[in-house]
């Protein structure tokens, strides 16, 4: 199968290039930040690893699969000694003082981590525009924006800055990056992949997720950082997945769409016409497709937006500026919160969380936090009724192309809108993944929980197909 | 504490004010059509069992953990953190 981390260690393994070499070359690309997807870059740390795996190849000693290959990562990580900004103004000074367990876990696995990533701050966006560190540029037009919230780490990938790259994703900030910037992007089953260490935003919601060229690299990277985790007990056991149960469909007989994602008015017509047509070519290989019913886009947008400001204003209720973040003196304790809090989050965070702390708040939290909870029940309770008819589900990643830089700054509502097919499946805590295929932004596949083998099964088989 | 806490206060946040983008969401939530308004939490089960929790034990940091924690704090004076003057009221 097509890999870029086989390709690459088979070069280190027969000595065509040297680690240090390969390592200076990805530095090379990103430091003129032609993109603005670098927030810092981890140079030192980056060519005393390759060093070191220079030397080990040299010594005649076996190396890993992952062993000197070179990833970035979102600036939402903890890595050690490592800036973690979360692209805020907030934590701009900020450093992380131990490493999340999935980034430790490729870096145990030999893995280079060579760039922190510029995002949305605190994940707080779809187009990574609300960051102090300068609108990402999407990799294919750089008038248009690269997506969000891990937008950095999309367009890094797709420019071939980094191998692969981890990113998160609460209500579709890898899938649908991945789509704008046509490179893979999972989404894994919640729980797969431990959250210690990640910078929350919606802890309901929360994946690490991986953004890779191939599917191979994906199954490779998504294996190495997979498992229970003490640290973050929402975690559970998980099988490694082969290489060969994704190499061949022999499975998935089964699949559906939403009917209510393509029969509506704010699809893009040619979104919409080449969704169809890839419908058309999975029919023809004697796939059985089901029409399904969901809840409308309204409803989706409404119930991932209100649970996630509630959890959100819960999780940055901590940056208060006591104990590290830009804190600002004010005449006493309270006054030096608020002014810290007013000073340094960016509008689009100020936003969410005020409405975070309104619905969780008397009057409004039976009416609309607990009758959004109940929602999530019964879009939970729907998907578990759509497969046990279907495979997978596949829709498009995204309503409409890539925007413009600049316009949705302006209208927050048109830019939560944006997140209308990504988000139920994050409320599900179902594995979903964005394919750079069948659509100008892609095409999403969707298991039942724990079945993340199914989506790269059936990506693969897709290759061929649409 | 008062029942009547603005939003400002409550996200302690200077001048802070109720969006009206977001207030179109909850409208949206209010006027749903669903089934059952008993939130259940039976398909959204993420807490951890009895026999899974981890053991209850201080793990010391390690020094350069210490040393970056104390590195973060935002002010310190003649070898001591400071924090911000306490509240008088």
């Amino acid at each position: 199968m097509e890999s870029q981390i086989r390709e690459i260690h088979q070069l280190l393994v027969d000595q065509k290039i040297s680690c240090t070499s390969l390592i200076q070359e990805k530095l090379a690309t990103l430091k003129p930040n032609s993109h603005n997807t670098v927030n810092s870059l981890l140079e030192d740390l980056a060519l005393e690893k390759a060093k070191k795996v220079d030397e080990k190849i040299k010594n005649g000693e076996k190396i890993g699969l992952l062993e000197g290959i070179p990833f970035g990562l979102k600036d939402v990580y903890m890595l050690q000694g490592t800036m973690t900004t979360a692209s805020s103004e907030f934590l701009k000074s900020y450093k992380s003082a131990y490493t999340a367990t999935a980034i430790q876990k490729l870096i145990d696995a030999g893995a280079i981590p060579i760039v922190k990533e510029n995002g949305d701050s605190f994940g707080h966006g779809s187009s990574s525009e609300n960051t102090i560190f300068g609108a990402v540029k999407n990799a294919f037009n750089k008038e248009l924006v690269a997506g969000g919230s891990s937008g950095g780490s999309a367009v890094n990938v797709s420019k071939n800055y980094t191998v692969f790259s981890i990113g998160g994703d609460t209500g579709g900030s890898v899938r649908q990056p991945s789509g704008y910037n046509k490179v893979y992007g999972l989404k894994p089953t919640y729980g797969r992949i431990s959250r210690y260490g990640l910078l929350a935003y919606a802890s309901s919601t929360d994946c690490v997720g991986p953004i890779a060229t191939s599917i191979e690299d994906l199954r490779i990277v998504l294996n190495t950082m997979s498992g229970k985790d003490v640290k973050d007990q929402t975690t559970y056991v998980s099988d490694e997945i082969s290489e060969e149960n994704i190499s061949k469909n022999d499975t998935i007989k089964t699949i559906g769409y939403f009917k209510n994602f393509i029969e509506n008015d704010a699809i893009d017509a040619s979104i919409k016409s080449d969704f169809l047509t890839s419908i058309e070519k999975i029919k023809a290989t004697g796939i059985n497709v089901k029409a399904l019913d969901f809840f409308d886009a309204e409803t989706l947008i409404s119930t991932y937006y209100t649970l996630a400001m509630a959890e959100t204003a819960s999780n940055l209720s901590r940056l208060d500026g006591t104990n590290y973040g830009n804190r600002m003196e004010g005449k006493n304790l309270k006054d030096s919160y608020s002014i810290t809090r007013s000073e340094n989050f960016s509008e689009e965070t100020k936003r969410r969380i005020v409405g975070g702390n309104q619905v969780l708040s008397q009057g409004f939290a039976d009416d609309i936090y607990l009758k959004a909870l109940s929602i999530r029940d019964e879009i939970s309770e729907n998907f578990e009724k759509d497969f046990q008819e279907v495979d997978i589900i596949v829709s498009p990643v995204t309503p409409n192309s890539p925007p413009k830089i600049g316009d949705s700054l302006k209208n927050p509502l048109a830019m939560y809108l944006s997140d209308a097919y990504t988000v139920g499946f994050s409320l599900g805590q179902l594995p979903t993944l964005t394919i750079p295929q069948g659509t100008l932004t892609g095409v999403q596949l969707t298991a039942a929980k724990n079945n993340d083998d199914l989506l790269l099964k059936f990506a693969n088989f897709l290759k061929e197909v649409i | 504490m008062s029942n009547l806490m603005t939003v400002d206060i409550l996200s302690s946040i200077k001048g802070a004010k109720s969006s009206e983008t977001i207030s179109k969401l909850f409208e949206v939530i209010k006027n749903a059509n669903i089934s059952s308004n008993n939130f259940s939490s039976k398909n959204i089960q993420n807490a951890v069992s009895l026999e899974e929790l981890r053991d209850d034990i201080v793990l010391e940091s390690t020094e350069i953990e210490k040393k970056i924690i104390i590195e973060n704090f935002p002010k310190e004076k003649n070898g001591y953190l400071v924090v911000s003057r306490v509240i008088e009221e």
